[in-house]
């Protein structure tokens, strides 16, 4: 019953569309305000997809296996929880969330735009509307959540196990909206460019929607890392799986918009370049979406794959491209005379280098991600492109990029001195001591790492003293570079200095290393609501006498029959300690991997910080800079 | 402009740096720059699958034998092919794909500087 509802209104959200199109094309000629109806009619689009949306989690809640997405992702015995999350951890009800939240956000933007030009907002509306539409159609056509099967199965084939956790029901949801966000963008830039509205006041009102997108995004990308990160078992929270990348190229994107946008709303320059990073923005979520749905890359997301879905989405993406690309050159004039008129030292060249830098990170990954699919279809020769091409190539690109970002906010626009050269030049000393002191017992590369910490340790201590000095001005700004230098330096000192050992061990027996020592005492048995699970229990004992009780899981999940191994972690503010147990077939002794983590928790904080920053600048109604 | 080439050289020199320093000759780093081929996105040093394993054996043998670290990498990409390593070596595949990048940062530096710095004194 849910999910013929769920159906009809589906199909009727879709005519909605063709609703407000008439009505908004209607209005563009005739009133000088923005019809009424448009909004309403938005408002009911947004209301009717929430229907659906709905229906499909009340199908699933119910485990009404007539429905064929119920049958293939959910389990009468799985937890409530993960009935409701299970509706978007499928590619059919993730789809609906994204149309859910993109006639949301529409619905938003009409809202909150009441002072721009009534042109505009009905040109966004309406290249919104053709993004909607497609989702529709896609949704509609290629996969519907809502298809029936009869006669109805006793029972659902269940949702992968290491699907059922709490980050990563709310993973999906932060991420689309920070995609999602993006098309607000893409549309708005693109209307923009229509109404020749592309100036100073549209840089002011699109940098909400731009640090909006920009918040989920990170948020997004987080979540994801952080269930890496106990989930799989390994201890990384970051691959450069084909996957993750393809989250992180928006994020580079759309951190590049963030400060372009800034040039723009302050010195009305930058216009085209603006209007570029929103439209990639934008393209490279749908790509994204296109590469994991077709499931060209080879991944853990890529839980549906169909060549018509992949064939679908990137029809429709060359279609918004070719679009954009026509609205680009025949509408956007290029009016700004540019004047320039800064000098080598001054703001604008530092956020021009910010731009150049994250271009280059972005062009880094993009080519790392989809090369070796080209290479393959064109010679047939598979190559991994794995983490060590990424560190090549981005790590010593690092460098000057956060000493930019340590000068860069210093500067004034047009012409600057560096101030206060001394107290900089006694932190670059300072930063550099500590690495080297910190670095010393390694001879890894000695000199790369020195310099690559020392530049984090410079960004932090000089992020750190402005706070000091400039108080609340800037305050934004220098929380997000703190919170970068901080996110930099946790991973690199995590990276150099993480411990880790892996062994067999039986009941009783007991591994013994300079270090520590872990003691295997006994195994449980304990009982969930849809799976067994044996647990372990480690003493670790440290040289200082103290002991860690560490409980890492084995659960033989019931429907499907899968075994996962769930770490065990225990975590302060200076290190985790992380310890997964595995079966060794046929024998009595389980495989044991135990870390010593240091500032694991800091990587998810500083990533905090910074959205806590993006945060702070949207409910600054002045932005300072 | 002699600072901006003063800056790219010495990136560049990094880079290089980069290139040559690893050599440190362990299980684990060879184990982590190979791709577990049953798995779906983990390293041969990240995954306890049977094939893994096989293979983390297989690598301290040869390092028994006196292989090196390259040797190791030739063997097994002559055993599997290239896909199993995640550090592609340069070759007349792949040179794209290690130059474009720089390539495009070069590019990028020469289009700020000639549309924003070099025009002012025209």
């Amino acid at each position: 019953m849910a999910s013929l509802i769920g159906s009809y209104s589906l199909s009727f959200g879709l005519l909605f569309s063709f609703f407000i199109i008439f009505f908004s094309i209607k209005n563009l000629k005739n009133s000088e305000n923005l019809d009424k109806k448009i909004i309403s009619f938005s408002f009911l689009q947004f209301f009717i997809v929430v229907i659906s949306f709905l229906g499909l989690i009340v199908s699933f809640i119910t485990s009404d296996f007539t429905n064929e997405t119920v049958f293939n992702h959910s389990h009468t015995t799985k937890p409530l929880f993960y009935k409701i999350s299970g509706t978007w951890g499928n590619h059919e009800g993730s789809l609906l969330l994204w149309l859910l939240v993109l006639t949301l956000f529409v619905l938003i933007f009409l809202l909150k735009s009441r002072e721009q030009p009534k042109k505009y907002r009905i040109f966004t509306l309406l290249f919104q509307q053709i993004i909607i539409i497609g989702f529709f159609v896609f949704l509609i056509k290629t996969s519907s959540p809502f298809n029936f099967i009869f006669p109805a199965p006793k029972e659902g084939l269940g949702l992968n196990p290491i699907l059922q956790d709490p980050a990563l029901a709310i993973h999906p949801p932060i991420l689309y909206l920070g995609y999602v966000g993006s098309s607000i963008i893409f549309s708005s830039a693109l209307a923009a460019m229509v109404t020749t509205y592309v100036s100073k006041e549209w840089a002011k009102h699109i940098k909400q929607w731009v640090l909006i997108s920009w918040i989920f995004l990170t948020l997004g990308i987080l979540l994801g890392s952080i269930w890496a990160y106990y989930e799989l078992g390994w201890g990384g929270f970051w691959f450069w799986d084909p996957v993750e990348n393809v989250s992180l190229m928006p994020w580079f994107a759309l951190t590049t918009l963030l400060h372009c946008i800034i040039v723009l709303e302050k010195k009305g320059i930058l216009a085209s370049w603006a209007m570029i990073l929103s439209i990639a923005t934008f393209a490279l979520s749908m790509s994204g979406t296109f590469l994991v749905r077709s499931g060209i890359l080879n991944s853990v997301h890529t839980f549906a794959n169909d060549p018509e879905r992949g064939l679908f989405i990137l029809i429709f993406l060359f279609l918004l491209i070719f679009l954009s690309i026509f609205i680009f050159f025949f509408f956007h004039s290029n009016k700004e005379k540019i004047e320039i008129n800064f000098s080598w030292l001054s703001k604008e060249t530092s956020i021009l280098v910010n731009n150049w830098f994250m271009m280059y990170f972005l062009s880094v990954v993009l080519i790392g991600t989809i090369y070796p699919i080209f290479l393959e279809v064109l010679t047939s020769n598979k190559i991994s492109v794995g983490p060590p091409f990424y560190n090549k190539l981005m790590l010593p690109f690092l460098i000057p990029f956060l000493f930019a970002m340590a000068i860069g906010p210093r500067l004034k626009w047009i012409k600057s001195d560096i101030q206060d050269k001394l107290y900089m030049f006694i932190l670059l000393i300072v930063s550099f001591l500590i690495s080297a002191l910190i670095i010393k017992e390694f001879d890894v590369s000695f000199l790369i790492n020195t310099i690559l910490v020392s530049s984090a340790f410079f960004l932090f201590f000089v992020t750190l003293r402005d706070f000091f000095i400039k108080k609340f001005k800037n305050l934004s700004q220098n929380i997000a570079h703190f919170g970068f230098s901080l996110l930099i330096l946790s991973i690199l000192l995590n990276n150099f200095f993480s411990t880790e050992v892996i062994t067999n061990l039986k009941i009783g027996e007991t591994f013994k290393s300079e270090k520590f020592s872990i003691n295997f005492v006994n195994v449980d048995q304990e009982n969930g609501k849809n799976f067994k699970s044996i647990v372990g229990k480690f003493n670790v004992q440290h040289p200082d006498g103290s002991i860690d009780v560490l409980n890492p899981e084995l659960r033989i999940y019931n429907q499907p029959n899968i075994v996962t191994s769930e770490a065990d972690i225990k975590t302060n503010f200076f290190t985790d300690k992380f310890i997964t147990m595995n079966y060794v077939q046929n024998q009595e002794y389980f495989n044991i991997r135990y870390q010593v983590k240091p500032l694991m928790i800091w990587i998810w904080i500083s990533v905090i910080i910074l959205s806590f920053a993006g945060l702070l600048s949207i409910l600054k109604k002045r932005y300072e800079i | 402009m002699r600072l901006l080439q003063i800056f790219l050289i010495i990136i560049f020199i990094f880079n290089l740096n980069l290139l040559k320093a690893n050599e440190i000759q362990t299980e684990n780093k060879i184990a982590k720059n190979l791709r577990c081929l049953i798995c779906q996105g983990q390293s041969v040093y990240d995954s306890d699958s049977e094939f893994a394993l096989s293979l983390k054996l297989v690598i301290s043998n040869k390092i028994d034998e006196g292989m090196t670290e390259e040797q190791i990498y030739d063997f097994l990409k002559s055993k599997y092919g290239e896909w199993i390593l995640y550090d592609p070596v340069l070759s007349r595949n792949t040179y794209f794909l290690w130059l474009l990048p720089i390539l495009i940062f070069f590019a990028g530096g020469v289009i700020i500087v000639r549309k924003f710095y070099i025009k002012k004194q025209s």
